[in-house]
């Protein structure tokens, strides 16, 4: 293990006991991958350890996983170029050069926002352990020019507009920082807010905060209503807080222990889903027009297997953007037993979207999901999303190398973006297509309505 | 878009000695009495307002509620008392309350000229009554208005250079379907299933030459108490009343849901946690009558009475999103 890795190992789990969940989130997820390209930005993209050097290695195809998987995932769909690419011939005539990766503009639009690539970072909640690191994501998503979301529940836990703890960032905080280091007409920032959020109406401070305001009228603001993530679909958020949080927001929350009569260091907090019904949610959004119509209005949504169904609703009521976290997706907290057996993979949240776009429907889509890295962004938008939500890989970044450890990480994933899409014959995000993708075995293809390798 | 002027605001205790607010605000106390007169000789009972409690009104359009501690739990001040109303009404039948409302409106709302922080607005409650019935309640109380205060204003009115029109009740209805396809023949862009934006309101108030009703909002447009019209799915039993000449709306009314298990839904509906309507919930599982009613601005009613642009000129010492003032 690199000497980084190990600080990260360190930062993120301090305390023995904590160690067994490290090692666990190691081996994985793909933290050397990341911290890498955190560390070295571009370089990065490259196999070269900082030690070698090109010319002495002797490279080929990844053709093992670590261990079998349980479910279909991106890697067993690949990206196959052609070699007659009419669409580089007419890149060519338009810039009078031969076309090469660089020249892929890889800008998109996105729920409403105008993006510097087809990825957007997923709205973190309020653990600590991405609470820390937020500002320095705030300030790199910001300058990157990509859309950030700020998740539930940090204006309640560690406050709005003033600190509750002096190390933790409060809300305002983490969504002004993005805001004034944005520039003009470009990211987005979108505000989260769940069942409890509700209760301290946290949208309708933001909607009359002054400062926020200028930001609102650019149109750089979006509220995203929760219904629902990856990680624990049909579960209510969970975390534990210590007991001078917990003792001020006992009211909301339903804890283990009441904090005002037992004492102990740490108390587990449990929050609802939320109830919805079609009505319901068609009710929500035409009331989040009604109420902020000034404001994007997105909807996040879990791997549920009713996803259609909503889509159709969200696209109805006109919202800009619907976000479909996978089962894959990271979490703060989540019960174990909900992370292996809830929900649908991500790769069949891509099928759905597929699905819906041949159906005709019109509506921006993110998917998020344990998407790593420019393929897995890459692969997605061939099946149809408007763009990838990452989380994880974000977190990571930043503690590798703080807010330069972001920056150089998005450097990295837009030029791997940029060197597939070039690969296959394409020059904006908007020609990809499934086309462009193979799976690895028949049975897959004919899953996901795409060409297997064989065909 | 209407500044709002400053200078005279914060320098309040110069404006109030105008002649013009001296006469402005001689209408105003003579239709508190015109109010006074019509709901007392027709069997309302007035009782003393709220002004903080455990919840408030939450079907207000983007703007924030004010939180007070108290001691060591969260009140809210009242954005509207409407959740009282019912539970008022269930005891006295007809009852009405002059309620100041504090809302915490975003700062666009300080150029429109029909919005403020603080402000009282007359709130009206029938037991056993439709929303047809509360309509007539509405049309013959701002008729007999009118009626009052141009005969006991006359001078008032005549040194504001004011004219004003008396008009018999009932007052047209249009649904909220119609004025959304009226508004979209004149080229407007509006939707079927939100409010109508203050802009085209304005618009809408001004095709029309006397008070008129738009009801049947959408389920969605308002707050969870509105009753959803059971043979007429998403379309709720309310209305407003809007001012003629492009003063906009007047009144918002309805019959109440007050079915325990249809509360719930709707409050999921509109985003909220049953959890914080402890008292309310309580009441209504116990069971209350229905009820419909109303809620009538006394700045917004001042204003248009005196023909006024702004409804900062219509109370004393009126505080404007954003401006600090006395």
């Amino acid at each position: 293990m690199s000497s980084t890795l190990l600080k990260i190992f360190f930062k993120l789990f301090r305390g023995s006991e904590k160690i067994a969940a490290a090692r666990g989130f190691i081996e994985a997820y793909p933290v050397d991958e990341i911290t890498q390209k955190a560390r070295r930005g571009k370089e990065a993209v490259f196999p070269f350890g900082e030690k070698e050097e090109f010319g002495k290695a002797l490279l080929g195809a990844p053709i093992f996983e670590q261990a079998p998987l349980r479910y279909d995932t991106l890697s067993k769909v690949l990206l196959v170029p052609p070699l007659f690419t009419p669409l580089r011939l007419k890149k060519m005539q338009e810039i009078l050069r031969e076309p090469v990766f660089t020249d892929v503009d890889t800008r998109v639009e996105v729920g409403g926002f105008s993006s510097s690539m087809p990825v957007c970072i997923a709205s973190m909640g309020s653990t600590d352990v991405f609470n820390k690191v937020s500002l320095q994501v705030a300030k790199a998503a910001a300058e990157a020019g990509i859309p950030m979301g700020v998740g539930e529940n940090v204006a309640t836990v560690w406050g709005y507009a003033q600190r509750r703890r002096a190390s933790q960032p409060c809300f305002k905080e983490r969504v002004m920082t993005y805001l004034q280091h944005a520039e003009e007409g470009k990211g987005g920032v979108f505000i989260q807010q769940s069942v409890e959020d509700a209760y301290d109406e946290l949208w309708n401070k933001v909607y009359s905060d002054p400062d926020i305001t200028p930001y609102i009228e650019k149109g750089q603001v979006a509220f995203e209503i929760k219904l629902g993530q990856g990680a624990k679909p049909g579960i209510g958020g969970e975390t534990f807080v210590s007991r001078d949080i917990a003792l001020k927001i006992r009211d909301k929350y339903h804890f283990d222990d009441d904090p005002a009569t037992v004492v102990k260091q740490v108390y587990s907090r449990h929050s609802a889903p939320g109830t919805f019904t079609a009505d319901i949610l068609r009710s929500m959004l035409r009331l989040m027009k009604n109420n902020y119509p000034r404001c994007r209005i997105w909807v996040k949504a879990g791997p549920y297997r009713d996803v259609e169904e909503v889509a159709q609703i969200v696209h109805e009521q006109e919202a800009e953007a619907m976000w479909i976290d996978g089962k894959e997706g990271g979490t703060g907290m989540s019960p174990v037993i909900a992370l292996k057996d809830l929900g649908l993979p991500t790769l069949a949240c891509l099928q759905k979207i597929k699905r819906m776009r041949e159906r005709g429907l019109q509506l921006d889509t993110i998917v998020s999901g344990r998407i790593i890295n420019g393929g897995d962004v890459v692969k997605s938008l061939c099946m149809g999303a408007s763009a990838a939500g990452m989380g994880r890989p974000i977190v990571v970044a930043a503690y590798a190398a703080g807010e330069e450890g972001v920056r150089r990480f998005l450097e990295a994933l837009k030029m791997e973006m940029q060197l597939l899409i070039s690969a296959l014959g394409k020059y904006s995000i908007k020609e990809l297509g499934d086309e462009d993708l193979r799976a690895a075995t028949p049975e897959l293809a004919r899953s996901l309505g795409i060409k297997s390798v064989y065909d | 878009m209407l500044k709002p002027p400053i200078q005279e605001l914060q320098t309040y205790y110069k404006t109030i000695r105008t002649r013009r607010m001296q006469l402005i605000l001689k209408v105003q106390a003579t239709t508190f009495r015109g109010i006074r007169d019509y709901l007392d000789n027709n069997g309302f009972t007035e009782l003393l307002p709220p002004i903080i409690g455990p919840v408030t009104d939450p079907g207000i359009r983007g703007a924030k509620q004010v939180t007070i501690d108290y001691y060591g739990k969260e009140y809210k001040v009242m954005s509207s008392a409407i959740l009282y109303k019912q539970m008022a009404a269930a005891s006295l039948n007809k009852i009405y309350f002059f309620s100041p409302n504090v809302r915490l409106e975003p700062l666009e709302t300080a150029t429109t000229g029909r919005h403020l922080v603080e402000f009282v607005q007359v709130d009206i409650e029938e037991a056993n009554i439709t929303y047809e019935d509360a309509m007539r309640t509405a049309e013959n109380l701002v008729a007999h208005i009118i009626s009052y205060v141009v005969d006991e204003a006359a001078p008032y009115f005549e040194e504001l250079g004011r004219t004003l029109r008396k008009f018999k009740p009932p007052f047209k209805k249009i649904t909220h379907k119609e004025a959304v396809e009226l508004l979209r023949s004149k080229g407007e862009k509006v939707s079927y299933y939100t409010e109508i934006p203050w802009e085209q309101e304005e618009k809408l108030s001004r095709m029309f030459d006397e008070p008129f009703f738009i009801i049947d909002y959408p389920k969605g447009a308002r707050g969870f108490y509105d009753m959803e019209d059971d043979s007429r799915p998403g379309i709720l039993r309310d209305f407003d009343m809007l001012y003629p000449e492009g003063y906009g709306e007047a009144i918002s009314g309805a019959e109440r849901e007050y079915r325990y298990e249809k509360v719930i839904a709707r409050m999921r509906e509109s985003g909220e946690d049953p959890a914080k309507y402890g008292w309310y919930l309580d009441m209504l599982r116990e069971g209350i009558p229905p009820t419909a009613g109303f809620g009538i601005g006394v700045e917004r009613l001042t204003r248009y009475l005196c023909g006024l642009s702004a409804v900062w000129e219509a109370r004393p010492y009126p505080k404007i999103a954003g401006v600090y003032s006395p």
